[in-house]
């Protein structure tokens, strides 16, 4: 009985008790078991040990810090100072570049999670017929993903859109005199939407793996009815993909509250011109490292963090009316 | 059992052999890093700036074979970041790159290590005006050296104003006059006649200083009213709409370094800047000739220009090498050869007698031979610097920039933006 209790432990697979415990009768059955579970605990615990060493040490240790020093002043040198709700008051009541902050980022979420998730639809529909070359065109519309978070990339952005960039150049060829789009502060942050937009690889390839869930014979049944494409795109494809838009929808709204890297490198830090890209990390980054006002830094980071726990949460509830599970009626 | 004993010798030997191994392996590391120093040196600054610095570097490095130096340098705002992340962290660059805006600041928390036990012995500043020296000076203490001289300059590209037919910037001249050259330069040749001054409390301060005022007071208030500002803003707004001053997408750009600059990028004909960056535009500037000339004065008494330490070197509080940090700064500062490498990358050499030389070389730089130029014809129109900056300065300079970038980008108005400014300060003041 040992012996199945380490095999078990060892491999994790079920292979029954083994023939000694079988004849120990039920009650002897029954401790084994218990006993087989505690050690698969404990042997479970041991494998955990390093993701929950690094959670608890490296994530939620220092989230509970901020959470405290969200309630105090703290500038990095003189030890935290208490001030209870000042930070979230002074927020709320008494910073206008806040709003500003937050305005920008909602103009920023509502525009690029829509069209990322389309273009990563529309692309995934292409590819999911049987061409050649499949893999190919998969990696190059995934590369985006892999390379846009990516400090060089912002680079290359800040360059095309700059005043006498490329895109400069090319309209002023065809008579259009817009100047660089990042130095407006009306056209700056659609600049950031593409950038976020051209990464749509990740929700792409996801969907891609919804497509190829969709059983054929439903799409031979609706050809069979005489529904044409659109039609199939509508009442087959769109409900049965419905559980993954919800999933890629949650992580992609989350995603874009969370933007960083573009519109830092873009606007070299400052979020400008004019405010005009000052992403809520970005205002929140400032005012922690750049002015050093961790407190107040932390109590943004809080204000984040629950904001997106409501829409996740609002999310999820909408989902009830839209999204279909196979085996399900239909809505 | 003779096996078994024999096992057991061969063993000890082995444990003995190894230990011994170990023991001279750690004596023989303990020996080598025992004499050897490694130091941390941090600035910021253009190419031009690095280069030179790393040159000078590495001959201290020739002459102190125990010590090594790793050099980190970057843009203002990224260097600034960078090193109150490090300090908070403890682990501070030995020597690092400060300015006016910062120095009181980072004195105020402790970091800086004072350099008065050093003065005469390890660190000479003989040959440094105390003029400059003053500038690293809080309440009695030497917490920073100067590295180098520096004042206010108009860089203007010859070729475009002599297109345009705007008469030349001389001495004296005023704010009126300075404003018709740049509409006219603007009007003639499509680039804006000038880079807006308005974006830099810098530039505020001369004007403040041209009429009777100062940025902040003897006890770290603010010197100015809403009022001040609002006509100083106002100046800039009417000369903006006459095409004298660069667009506000080039404007907010503007972080002093070249690389941004509206001049560099032909989005304007000049650029109020510090002589210390001169070698930098001359290196960066293609496609004209520059020249510098002095700022325009509304007042027959005050120039506008003063002279100050562009940046200070100071030494950290815990460096564990303080000493070669101070070997290092005292070589930047004296060292004739190092002076010669250096040249006016950080404005005139601190040191006069390097200053002479480095000015007088047969082998200057068209940048060194540029700044030397400049310096020596408004010698005499530079005064005594327009005062330290008080702990918070700093944030202030921030905010005047963002405040600015609402202004011209037409989010609010000149006299709201001057009031909030005005608000915004006190207030940062108060908290330090």
């Amino acid at each position: 009985m040992t012996g199945s209790a380490t095999l078990r432990q060892t491999d994790g697979r079920d292979i029954g008790p083994a023939p000694a415990s079988k004849r120990d009768g039920r009650r002897s059955a029954v401790r084994s078991r218990a006993a087989r579970r505690r050690g698969e605990g404990r042997a479970a615990w041991l494998l955990l040990t390093p993701w929950a060493a690094g959670a608890l040490l490296l994530t939620l240790g220092p989230a509970l810090v901020s959470l405290y020093l969200s309630f105090t002043d703290y500038n990095l040198f003189n030890p935290p100072h208490w001030v209870g709700l000042r930070n979230y008051t002074t927020m709320f009541t008494n910073d206008p570049r806040y709003w500003d902050a937050v305005r920008v980022t909602a103009q920023y979420v509502v525009l690029v999670v829509p069209i990322k998730l389309a273009a990563a639809l529309g692309v995934a529909l292409l590819l999911n017929r049987g061409r050649r070359g499949l893999g190919f065109y998969r990696s190059a519309f995934y590369a985006p993903s892999l390379l846009g978070a990516s400090v060089a990339v912002a680079l290359v952005w800040r360059a095309l859109f700059s005043t006498g960039g490329t895109v400069d150049h090319l309209l002023s060829d065809i008579g259009v005199h817009t100047g660089g789009w990042i130095d407006q502060p009306q056209y700056a942050v659609y600049t950031l939407v593409l950038l976020g937009a051209w990464q749509f690889g990740a929700p792409m390839v996801i969907f891609l793996a919804g497509l190829k869930q969709i059983p054929a014979d439903l799409y031979e049944a609706a050809a069979i009815d005489g529904a044409g494409r659109l039609r199939r795109l509508w009442s087959v494809t769109l409900p049965l993909l419905s559980p993954v838009l919800l999933f890629n929808l949650v992580l992609e709204t989350i995603h874009a509250f969370q933007a960083f890297t573009g519109a830092f490198i873009v606007s070299g830090g400052r979020g400008g011109p004019g405010d005009s890209t000052l992403f809520y990390t970005l205002y929140l980054y400032q005012r922690g490292f750049t002015d050093f006002r961790m407190g107040y830094a932390s109590a943004m980071a809080w204000v984040l963090l629950l904001v997106l726990g409501v829409l996740t949460l609002l999310l999820f509830a909408t989902a009830r009316r839209w999204v279909f599970y196979a085996g399900q009626e239909r809505p | 059992m003779r096996l078994f004993r024999h096992v057991r010798r061969t063993a000890a030997v082995a444990l003995a052999l190894a230990l011994t191994g170990t023991m001279t392996t750690a004596c023989g590391s303990s020996a080598g890093s025992g004499g050897a120093v490694s130091l941390r040196f941090a600035w910021w600054g253009n190419a031009d700036r690095a280069k030179a610095t790393q040159a000078a570097v590495a001959l201290f490095e020739k002459d102190n074979p125990g010590i090594t130096v790793s050099t980190e340098y970057e843009s203002y705002d990224a260097y600034f970041q960078k090193l109150a992340t490090q300090v908070a962290g403890g682990d501070s660059p030995d020597l690092f790159q400060l300015d006016r805006a910062t120095l009181g600041e980072y004195q105020q928390k402790g970091v800086l290590r004072a350099l008065d036990p050093y003065l005469g012995t390890t660190l000479h500043t003989g040959s440094v005006p105390a003029i400059l020296l003053s500038a690293g000076k809080i309440d009695g203490k030497q917490y920073a050296i100067p590295g180098g001289q520096t004042t206010q300059m108009l860089l203007y590209d010859k070729t475009l104003w002599e297109r345009a037919g705007a008469a030349a910037p001389a001495a004296g001249w005023t704010w009126e006059q300075f404003a018709a050259a740049a509409e006219k330069v603007g009007k003639a040749t499509g680039v804006p006649g000038s880079t807006d001054f308005g974006w830099a409390i810098d530039w505020f301060e001369v004007w403040l200083a041209e009429h009777g005022k100062h940025l902040y007071g003897a006890n770290g208030t603010l010197g100015f009213t809403a009022a001040d500002l609002s006509s100083f803003w106002g100046m800039t707004a009417t000369i903006r709409a006459a095409d004298g001053l660069s667009k506000p997408s080039a404007t907010t750009k503007m972080d002093g370094s070249t690389a941004n600059s509206a001049l560099v990028t032909k989005q304007a004909a000049s650029e109020i800047n510090y002589d210390s960056n001169l070698t930098g535009y001359l290196a960066s500037y293609s496609g004209g000739t520059l020249a510098a000339a002095p700022l325009p004065t509304d007042s027959a008494s005050v120039s506008g220009l003063a002279a100050m330490p562009p940046v200070s070197f100071a030494v950290s509080q815990r460096s564990a090498h303080a000493d070669a940090a101070v070997k290092l700064l005292d070589f930047l500062t004296n060292d004739p050869s190092a002076g010669a490498l250096l040249g006016t990358t950080r404005g005139l050499p601190p040191n006069l007698s390097t200053r002479t030389s480095v000015c007088a070389s047969a082998t200057a730089s068209a940048g060194d031979k540029a700044v030397c130029g400049y310096e020596s014809t408004v010698s005499k129109l530079v005064g005594p610097s327009f005062g330290n900056w008080p702990t918070g300065a700093a944030a202030v300079k921030r905010d005047f920039q963002q405040i600015y970038d609402n202004v011209i980008f037409g989010k609010t108005s000149v006299s709201a933006a001057a009031a909030q400014l005005v608000s915004d300060a006190q207030q940062t003041l108060s908290q330090q």
